[in-house]
């Protein structure tokens, strides 16, 4: 922000004293700004920031075609791009009415499950920076890199796979890779013990978390909180079983849940999580062998598509949240209108600014990861 | 979703008028309303129908209707259904009630649609610029904003095609692109 721009929170004169995190700053995650204004070491107003990551996707989005918006939608979110391509599709296979082969789907849920798996250990690993451990972030980027030389085996792509289209996916799955998926399956499982003991159930961790950031349940349905942080204030909820899309009504799987509401509770809820998504990826590796046929349906010339005149709202439960994409068509090569809603959109802004007020300075970064903000989705 | 709930739902909608229910699919509806009667017809769905979570607030400029199509995106954690309001606002002067006071999220959504679209919320706690906070244009989401004439008219396009290469080109070698896809 330009200096000319710059106003003070509009808070009565008095010795308290503003402070600027971010817009680069090791405790934001991102390039995204918060200003606090402090009594002493304690927080008395916030205000978020945001805009230093707007590229404008929505508009992008509008004068590029159907099948050129792929390449564009995982760049919203860095961490856990994969939701971003299939929620993007579902919503076109509903205005178009595309049959998605059973096969694709089930490689759709395991690439989501790898990229939720990558999110979580990129996401607890941040956690861990903030209360001063830094062995966690380095471990859970380590193992996060095997992963994504899955993600490269299968897609291509490390980061940015741009795997999904309408109607199924591009490639069929590589020979072995199955087994080598399982292999790195039993590694990760082998580690969470080795997870816990370094950092789950870390004294260090525990004390700094515990009681930080802590919502009730009714605060959290009020300010419309998704995913982690939501289940972490002991509600059952998840989309993947209650809004069921692809084949997760045909897969067996926990929600964990944690009664505290603080950022341990929602640093628990994504360990928990982990497991399971391990659990959904093993129930993949055996039932994608039995299923032949094709891993996508025939769709027009993919340059040439004029996509039905309607609307559509498609909701994934992405590892932050819920995410939905609002698509409206009038019939033509380009989409005319696309809503994002990022999954922690409203954390970032709205709840962070609320759970801050009364924490102590130190843990303001805490509570921001403990959220798993993800400023691209603010700013899309 | 259960049957008796299906039509106590059926029920409570007839009760308002000019609003049209259409059942997409088993979790999703579509209700068509009037812009006058939104505000009572969301205070109807959360406090007697439990749809308590307000998931997305949609704007679409309509510009050759001359009108802004808002849609709420409700959900309920009892029935695990859906419900897109749609309503449409004239686009001239674009002022609209907040619904704040209902769904504390929709502040995030408005303060968006007001910054990308101009639409004002009348009763929303914070209007400020949020994202485009250096932007002094119109509002960019708007469909008469053309961003590829702004860049133009702002920006300068580097040239790609230094002499070195021009000569290069005579002799044959280079990058070979057409005349017509020089910018």
């Amino acid at each position: 922000m330009r200096p000319e721009n710059y106003q003070a929170i509009n808070q009565p004169p008095s010795n308290e004293f503003e402070l600027n995190f971010g817009p680069n700053h090791p405790g934001i995650e991102g390039n995204y700004a918060f200003r606090v204004r402090l009594n002493g070491d304690v927080v008395t107003a916030a205000k978020a920031d945001a805009g230093y990551l707007h590229r404008g996707f929505e508009k992008l989005m509008e004068g590029r075609l159907w099948i050129q918006n792929i390449a564009l939608v995982p760049r919203i979110c860095v961490p856990d791009p994969v939701p971003m391509e299939v929620c993007y599709s579902l919503a076109i296979e509903e205005l178009c009415g595309l049959e998605v082969p059973e096969r694709a789907q089930w490689i759709r849920v395991m690439q989501l499950e790898m990229s939720r798996l990558a999110a979580h250990l990129f996401a607890f690993g941040g956690h861990a920076a903030t209360t001063g451990m830094y062995t966690p972030s380095f471990w859970g980027v380590a193992d996060r890199d095997l992963i994504l030389d899955r993600f490269e085996e299968l897609t291509g792509g490390r980061v940015y796979s741009i795997y999904n289209i309408p109607g199924g996916v591009r490639r069929e799955v590589p020979e072995g890779f199955l087994g080598r998926m399982s292999n790195l399956l039993d590694y990760l499982e082998s580690r969470l013990p080795d997870y816990d003991n370094l950092f789950f159930t870390n004294q260090v961790f525990i004390r700094r978390a515990r009681d930080v950031g802590t919502m009730t349940q009714e605060q959290a349905l009020k300010w419309g909180v998704t995913g982690p942080p939501l289940r972490a204030t002991g509600l059952e909820f998840d989309v993947r079983r209650d809004d069921p899309y692809l084949v997760y009504d045909q897969i067996d799987f926990d929600i964990p849940t944690e009664p505290g509401g603080d950022a341990l509770s929602r640093n628990l809820v994504r360990r928990s999580e982990l497991q399971q998504s391990i659990r959904i990826l093993r129930q993949v590796i055996v039932r994608l062998p039995a299923l032949k046929g094709p891993v996508r349906c025939p769709i027009p010339n993919p340059l040439a598509w004029n996509v039905p005149a309607g609307e559509s709202y498609a909701r994934v439960e992405s590892s932050k949240g819920e995410l939905g994409y609002y698509v409206v068509s009038t019939g033509g090569d380009k989409p005319y209108r696309v809503h994002v809603r990022g999954p922690s959109s409203m954390h970032a802004v709205q709840v962070l600014e609320k759970l801050a007020i009364g924490a102590r300075l130190e843990d303001v970064a805490q509570i921001m990861f403990s959220l798993d903000a993800c400023p691209p989705e603010v700013d899309r | 979703m259960s049957k008796e709930l299906n039509l106590w739902l059926d029920k409570l909608l007839s009760d308002i008028e000019s609003v049209k229910v259409k059942r997409k699919s088993s979790r999703r509806i579509r209700i068509d309303v009037e812009s006058e009667a939104l505000p009572a017809l969301l205070e109807l769905l959360q406090g007697h129908a439990s749809y308590v979570h307000l998931s997305a607030i949609s704007c679409v400029d309509w510009i050759d209707e001359d009108e802004f199509e808002l849609v709420y995106h409700l959900w309920s954690y009892e029935t695990n259904s859906l419900v897109s309001a749609h309503t449409r606002i004239a686009r001239e002067p674009g002022i609209y009630l907040s619904i704040y006071d209902l769904y504390e999220p929709a502040a995030f959504f408005e303060r968006d649609i007001h910054e990308m679209f101009g639409v004002y919320f009348e009763g929303s706690p914070d209007m400020e610029k949020f994202i485009l906070t250096e932007w002094d244009g119109p509002p960019p989401m708007r469909k008469e904003f053309d961003s590829e004439a702004f860049v133009n008219q702002t920006f300068e396009w580097e040239n790609y095609r230094p002499q070195w290469l021009k000569d290069i080109e005579e002799e044959g070698g280079g990058i070979t692109t057409r005349p017509e896809d020089v910018r």
